[in-house]
Formats: structure tokens, C-alpha cells, sequence
């Protein structure tokens, strides 16, 4: 008893917990996940896809959309995920299993689930005949476009992987998502304008970096800005004594075939620095979302490390 | 009213409750100075009436409480951070007042005084403490504490030999902290259990079996030093893990794998890293035969009935070949037939020079397979504290009972059914020993 007996270490137990996921992934339907990714996807593309790329207002509504449906694959990749087996956890801590590998199982294995599901999306949005970005920043453009989805529902799923890792119940878990979905649509900074602290809170959602990155892949400060023209052929009608001089400017520049011209001046003139569209500012959100994926990461195997003080 | 009169109102009002709730302490028998850190003050308002749990909750309110109204007094109106402790405040005096209402109703009782008292109580806390504790004539009711119980056994501090063969057992005491409590769950508990026994572990509910179970393997430490041959179990625990197994009460295994991958990453993880896999599987398949899983190896483990999932659960313990085997109501959920055959494998387990420790809530219809018996009561103190070890025959003439299940009855309290001897027992099994040990 005395002499020390070694046995399993870090890396054969990683693939001990990936084997044991893999095999959930086929006999406890965690494979929905997949046709769950494409109908969302496919929904959403279905709504938001046809402006997307073509203008502004459009770019930045389908980013928020595609940004937020890849929020929504992976906080349910892995919010029960760790909570739902916590008594299995603490007995296995005691019989020897390396937090570590544990956790590191659960990246390789949500990282298989998350770039299936950002494949998935892609190929419905090229279904669907979403507009894809015409130049890639750092790869292809596809490839790009793809790395930052993936990247956008991996840290979503790490985040989730975290709260798992701390609270005790689904339930629990279940009530926390809601919360999260909402803060980070809220403080994502496309749809709501943020000022002050509220602004600086943005920048710890994940939304925010995967809103920017496709906002920039798409080159939303070179397109054309629709929301002025359409806010005034609604105003067509106005009258200033007996004339209606909003009809014939609108006339005019229809007839003089300079609608596309004065949408893309006015697109110019509402471009947004945050949306750059350069490789740095690209690689800047990735690295931004990747500081998520390691940090969630630590902090699952931080807390986890704690499990053997869970009471009955 | 200036910033500078709110605080110093709110400041004077604190002072006043903190006088007056030090003399109520004081009447109460506690330490009245707890009265002047604001967490305590409020917990041990519940203590006085009797509420723990509500006075903890009421403490943690409290401090929500002063602090949003801390931070609404240094704030300027109408900013931010105003606003936020204005929300905060308006959020957690709902439930303070709530927690407030059913702690003063019991005091009103402790203090035997009308129940419209909760009324000024929750208005005016400070002026109510002032009168509460300064008049004489406020005193606790007749009988107060009203749950104060007889004094527990005194302890008897008779120590094992930690290098007697087999698990020694010496626990001084097992605590928890409960918020500013410290309760003492196990106490006193010192035992000898020799290699090649197989154990029954009887006790009521809440007596402290699982939390024995616990402090033996180290799954919940205690302040005790427990023995393995020459091994200290909680100093080298690292290198002992192996060689104990302990299975609890539910079942922790993984639906969605099948009986063979659970018990063959069982294996793995627990298995010395220098196993072939020729001897790994001969391992494996031995322990399937051992508890008849083998018909149904390839089943996903959600398929299995409630007989085979338990089975499966001591098998993934058993695959390490432990020394020290304990388990926690194995027996939940099977009938008769199966719960003999599972009991009788454990004999079997034990025949080969292992400990086996059991819990379980029908002894009777397999209490012929054990060799002694550990009786773990609830004193005075509901304390859990040994009553009895020794031979399962022997334990019959000790209790004066004809079954385990008697035994059981004799020491349970009077609420739970019982008879309520245990503090009787743990006497007479306190006395034995040392006229054994003299």
C-alpha cells in the first residue's frame, strides 16, 4: 500500500472523457444539436438573409441575427452538460480524475459540436442565397466567415460550460440562460446605442466581437445606406404651400439614376469606425473571442477543482 | 432634511437597537456584545427565538439592507448609483420584512408577550429592542429555551490501537459550520474493525451513517485519524484512493454508455497505468461475472433494470480490488430475492480478506451474513454517537431486542417512533468498554 502506484494520467484520461462524450453524442441525442443549428439558421436566413452584405442597415440587422443564433447553439451545446453529472464528477474527482482532462475532454469534443453547427450555418446561408462577403481579410472569405462563427458559439459554449460548472442543478442552469441570452443581446452595442459604463460593458460579450467581425467581413462601412431613402419616399406626400418638394427631389434622382450613388454617399457618411474592414481589426475580435474560450476554460477547472466541497 | 441628519439618524437608530438588543441577548442567554456587529445581531435574534435558519437569512437581508441604504445616503439623488440602491433596497426589504414578521412572531412567544408586537417590531425595531431589553418586566416566557434537551452522554475517549491490523476508526468529532454555528455531527466514535469482516452500519435517519461513511473514507474530513493496515487514510489519501471504494446511495454511473465502456473506463481510471490490456479485460470480465452482468454487457446502462444499475454501480467500485469496501444502502429499490443474492456476493467479497462496511434500512433479512454490528445514534445533543459495536449475536443481548430492527426502534428518539434509549446506550457501550479496556 505503502509503494506508489501510478496510474492514468492527463492525456489518457482526456481520451477516456472524449470517448465517453463521443458516445453520448450518439446514444443521447446530443446530435439534435445539429438539425436544431440548421433550422435556426435556415429561419433566420429566411428573415434577415436577403439584405445581408447588400446594405447597412441590413448587414447589421443579419449579423446581430447570425451572431445571436450561434450565441443561442452554444449555450445549449453545454449548459446542463456538466451540472446534470455533478455527483458522477465528485466521485470520479475521488477516484483519481484530473479536472484538467475533464474539461479539456469537453473543449475537444464541443469544439467538433460548434464547428459542425458554424458549418451548418454556412451552408444554409449559402442555400438560402445569403450574399457572402466578396473578400476574405485574413483566409477566404468563407473560411473567415466561418472561423468567426465558430469561434462566436464556441465562447458562447464555454461561457455556458462555466456556469455548469458551478451551479448544482439543470434547473438552476436552465433559469440562468435567459440572463445571459439578454445581457448579451443587450449590451452586444448593434441594436441598442450604449453610452458610458454601458458601453464599456460591451466589451465583455461575446456578441459585441462576433457582431464587429462579421459587420467588418461584410464591409458595412463601403455599403450603401437605405434607411434615409426609404424614410423619405414616406414622406413622398408632404406638402409645403401646394408643392411637394420631397416627390420631386425623389423624382429627380430616380430620373437621373443617382439613388445608388445617393445611398452609398450617405452610407459614407454614417460609417462606423467599429466596423472597420481590415485583417487587424478581424483578427482583433478573434483574439477578443479566444480570450473567452481560454478564460471560461480556466475558470470551469477552477471551480471544478472545488467540487469535492459540495454537501450532500 | 441634509444628507449629514439622515446618516446620523440612521446611525443613532443602530446605536439604540444595538443597547437594546444586548440586554434582550442577555435575557436570552447569550453574549450580549454580539448585539454590536449588525450580521451577528440579527442572526442571534433568530437564535433567541428559536429560528436559525430564518435569523441567518434575516443577517444576510440585514446586510443588504444597510448597505443600499448606506450607499442611497452617500450618493446624490437621482444618480446612477442612487438609483441602483434604491432598486437594491426596494429588492431585498420585501424579503426582509418577510423574514423579519416570522422572527418576531416567535419572539413574541419566547418573550410570552402578545403577537401585535410584530407590528412596532417591523416599524420601530430599535424603539421595541430599547423597551424589550431595558424593562425588567419583558423576560422570556416560563420554560425558555423551550427545546433545551438533557445533557448528552459525556464522552468516553477510549481510543482504538491505530496499529491494530484491519481499519482503526478514532473520530474526536465531525463539525460543520452552519453559517456562525458550528454543529457537531459525529462525535466520540472509536472502533476496530479486523480484515475479512463484513460490517452492518445501523442507524436512524439522520443519525450520521453517511456522514461516518464519509469521514472514514475521507470524502467529508473529520477531526479523527483513521487507519488502513499502516496507512493513514487522510494523509495518504492520494495513494490510498484505490483501495477504497465506496458506493453511494444513488447510482452514479452514465445512461448513455454501455455496461462494458462503464465498467472498461472504470478500469482505466482506476486501474494501475502499467495493466496490460489483456489483464485489464480479464479484470473487466471477471467483475461482470462476479455480479452477474454479463448477459447484458452490451445494454446501454439507461436500459438496465434497478437491480443491474446497482450492481453495475459496486462493479465500477470493485474493478479497483479495494481493501476497504463501502456502500450506502446498496440494497435501495430491490426485492427481497435480490437484495439476499447482492448481500451474499459482498459476503463473498469479504471471505477474501477485505473489510466491507454496509448500510442498509432492512438489516434483518440479511443480518445472518454479518459479522458485527456498528449502532450509530442521536444523543441529547443530536449528536451522532456510537451506541454499539461488537457481534451481531452479542448486539441482541445488549440492546435486550430480538432483531436489528428493534435495535434500531430502541434508539431512535421518541418523534421519529423510536424509544428514545439512545443516550442510555451510549452509556452502557461507553461503560463496557472501559471495564473491557481495564
Amino acid at each position: 500500500m505503502d509503494t506508489y502506484v501510478k496510474h492514468t494520467g492527463r492525456v489518457s484520461q482526456t481520451f477516456i472523457y472524449l470517448g465517453k462524450l463521443f458516445r453520448m453524442f450518439i446514444f443521447r441525442n446530443d446530435w439534435k444539436a445539429l438539425p436544431m443549428a440548421a433550422f435556426i439558421s435556415g429561419l433566420v436566413s429566411f428573415v434577415v438573409g436577403k439584405k445581408m452584405n447588400v446594405s447597412m442597415e441590413g448587414t447589421l440587422r443579419g449579423a446581430f441575427a447570425f451572431s445571436c443564433i450561434c450565441i443561442w447553439n452554444g449555450f445549449f451545446n453545454s449548459i446542463q452538460v456538466i451540472c446534470r453529472e455533478r455527483h458522477i464528477i465528485k466521485r470520479e474527482h475521488r477516484s483519481g480524475l484530473h479536472m484538467t482532462s475533464y474539461v479539456f475532454a469537453h473543449m475537444i469534443y464541443q469544439a467538433f459540436l460548434c464547428s459542425c453547427q458554424a458549418a451548418i450555418t454556412i451552408t444554409v446561408m449559402v442555400l438560402a442565397k445569403v450574399k457572402m462577403p466578396s473578400m476574405g481579410y485574413v483566409t477566404d472569405p468563407i473560411v473567415d466567415m466561418f472561423f468567426t462563427m465558430f469561434l462566436i458559439t464556441y465562447a458562447a459554449d464555454m461561457i455556458a460550460l462555466f456556469i455548469s460548472s458551478f451551479v448544482k442543478t439543470t434547473t438552476t442552469a436552465m433559469t440562468v440562460v435567459p440572463f445571459l441570452l439578454i445581457f448579451q443581446l443587450i449590451f452586444s452595442g448593434g441594436f441598442f446605442s450604449l453610452t458610458g459604463n454601458a458601453y464599456k460593458l460591451s466589451y465583455l460579450t461575446v456578441s459585441k466581437w462576433g457582431l464587429t467581425s462579421l459587420c467588418a467581413q461584410g464591409e458595412y462601412n463601403s455599403l450603401p445606406m437605405t434607411s434615409l431613402w426609404t424614410s423619405m419616399s414616406k414622406m413622398r406626400s408632404m406638402e409645403i404651400e401646394g408643392q411637394k418638394p420631397v416627390d420631386e427631389l425623389l423624382d429627380y434622382i430616380t430620373a437621373s439614376k443617382r439613388k445608388d450613388e445617393l445611398m452609398l454617399e450617405c452610407g459614407s457618411n454614417n460609417q462606423d469606425k467599429r466596423y472597420e474592414s481590415s485583417a487587424e481589426n478581424v483578427l482583433k475580435c478573434w483574439r477578443n473571442l479566444g480570450i473567452f474560450i481560454a478564460l471560461f476554460a480556466f475558470l470551469s477547472v477552477v471551480m471544478l477543482e472545488f467540487i469535492d466541497y459540495d454537501r450532500r | 432634511m441634509t444628507r449629514t441628519t439622515e446618516f446620523l439618524m440612521f446611525f443613532a437608530a443602530q446605536i439604540l437597537e444595538t443597547i437594546g438588543m444586548w440586554r434582550i441577548f442577555v435575557k436570552c442567554g447569550k453574549r450580549g456584545w454580539l448585539s454590536v456587529i449588525p450580521l451577528f445581531r440579527q442572526y442571534y435574534l433568530g437564535v433567541c427565538a428559536g429560528r436559525d435558519g430564518e435569523g441567518r437569512m434575516l443577517a444576510l437581508l440585514e446586510a443588504g439592507v444597510d448597505a443600499s441604504i448606506v450607499s442611497c445616503i452617500l450618493f446624490e439623488v437621482g444618480s446612477l448609483q442612487y438609483m441602483v440602491a434604491s432598486f437594491f433596497f426596494l429588492l431585498v426589504m420585501i424579503p426582509y420584512t418577510i423574514f423579519r414578521i416570522r422572527v418576531c412572531f416567535v419572539l413574541c412567544d419566547a418573550f410570552g408577550r402578545n403577537r401585535f408586537w410584530v407590528v412596532p417590531w417591523i416599524v420601530f425595531d430599535w424603539l421595541c429592542a430599547l423597551i424589550w431589553g431595558l424593562i425588567p418586566s419583558f423576560k422570556t416566557a416560563e420554560g425558555y429555551p423551550f427545546d433545551e434537551e438533557e445533557a448528552a452522554p459525556e464522552l468516553s475517549g477510549l481510543e482504538v490501537d491505530l496499529d491494530a491490523p484491519g481499519l482503526s476508526i478514532n473520530i474526536t468529532r465531525r463539525t460543520a459550520m452552519s453559517f456562525l454555528k458550528r454543529k457537531v455531527l459525529l462525535r466520540d466514535i472509536h472502533l476496530n474493525i479486523p480484515m475479512g469482516h463484513m460490517v452492518l452500519l445501523l442507524g436512524g435517519s439522520g443519525s450520521g451513517k453517511t456522514t461516518f461513511l464519509n469521514a472514514v473514507t475521507g470524502y467529508e474530513k473529520a477531526k479523527a485519524v483513521i487507519t488502513l493496515g499502516d496507512s493513514d487514510v487522510y494523509k495518504q489519501y492520494n495513494s490510498m484512493k484505490y483501495d477504497i471504494g465506496f458506493v453511494p446511495q444513488q447510482d452514479l454511473v452514465r445512461g448513455s454508455d454501455t455496461v462494458y465502456r462503464t465498467l472498461s473506463d472504470a478500469a482505466r481510471l482506476r486501474l494501475p497505468a502499467d495493466y496490460t490490456i489483456d489483464k485489464r479485460r480479464n479484470r473487466i470480465n471477471d467483475v461482470l461475472d462476479t455480479f452477474g452482468l454479463t448477459p447484458v454487457k452490451s445494454s446501454l446502462v439507461d436500459k438496465l433494470s434497478g437491480g443491474q444499475r446497482k450492481r453495475l454501480s459496486i462493479a465500477m467500485e470493485y474493478i479497483s480490488d479495494p481493501t476497504l469496501f463501502i456502500l450506502d444502502e446498496p440494497d435501495s429499490g430491490l426485492d427481497g430475492v435480490m437484495a439476499r443474492s447482492l448481500f451474499e456476493k459482498l459476503r463473498s467479497i469479504a471471505n477474501t480478506g477485505k473489510i466491507v462496511i454496509v448500510i442498509t434500512h432492512t438489516p434483518d433479512r440479511v443480518a445472518d451474513l454479518f459479522d458485527d454490528v456498528i449502532v450509530v445514534a442521536k444523543d441529547a445533543m443530536r449528536t451522532g454517537r456510537l451506541a454499539y459495536y461488537g457481534n451481531t449475536i452479542d448486539a441482541y443481548e445488549f440492546f435486550g431486542k430480538r432483531s436489528m430492527e428493534e435495535i434500531l426502534m430502541s434508539v431512535n428518539r421518541k418523534e421519529e417512533g423510536g424509544e428514545g434509549r439512545a443516550d442510555d446506550f451510549v452509556r452502557k457501550y461507553s461503560a463496557l468498554k472501559a471495564g473491557g479496556m481495564a
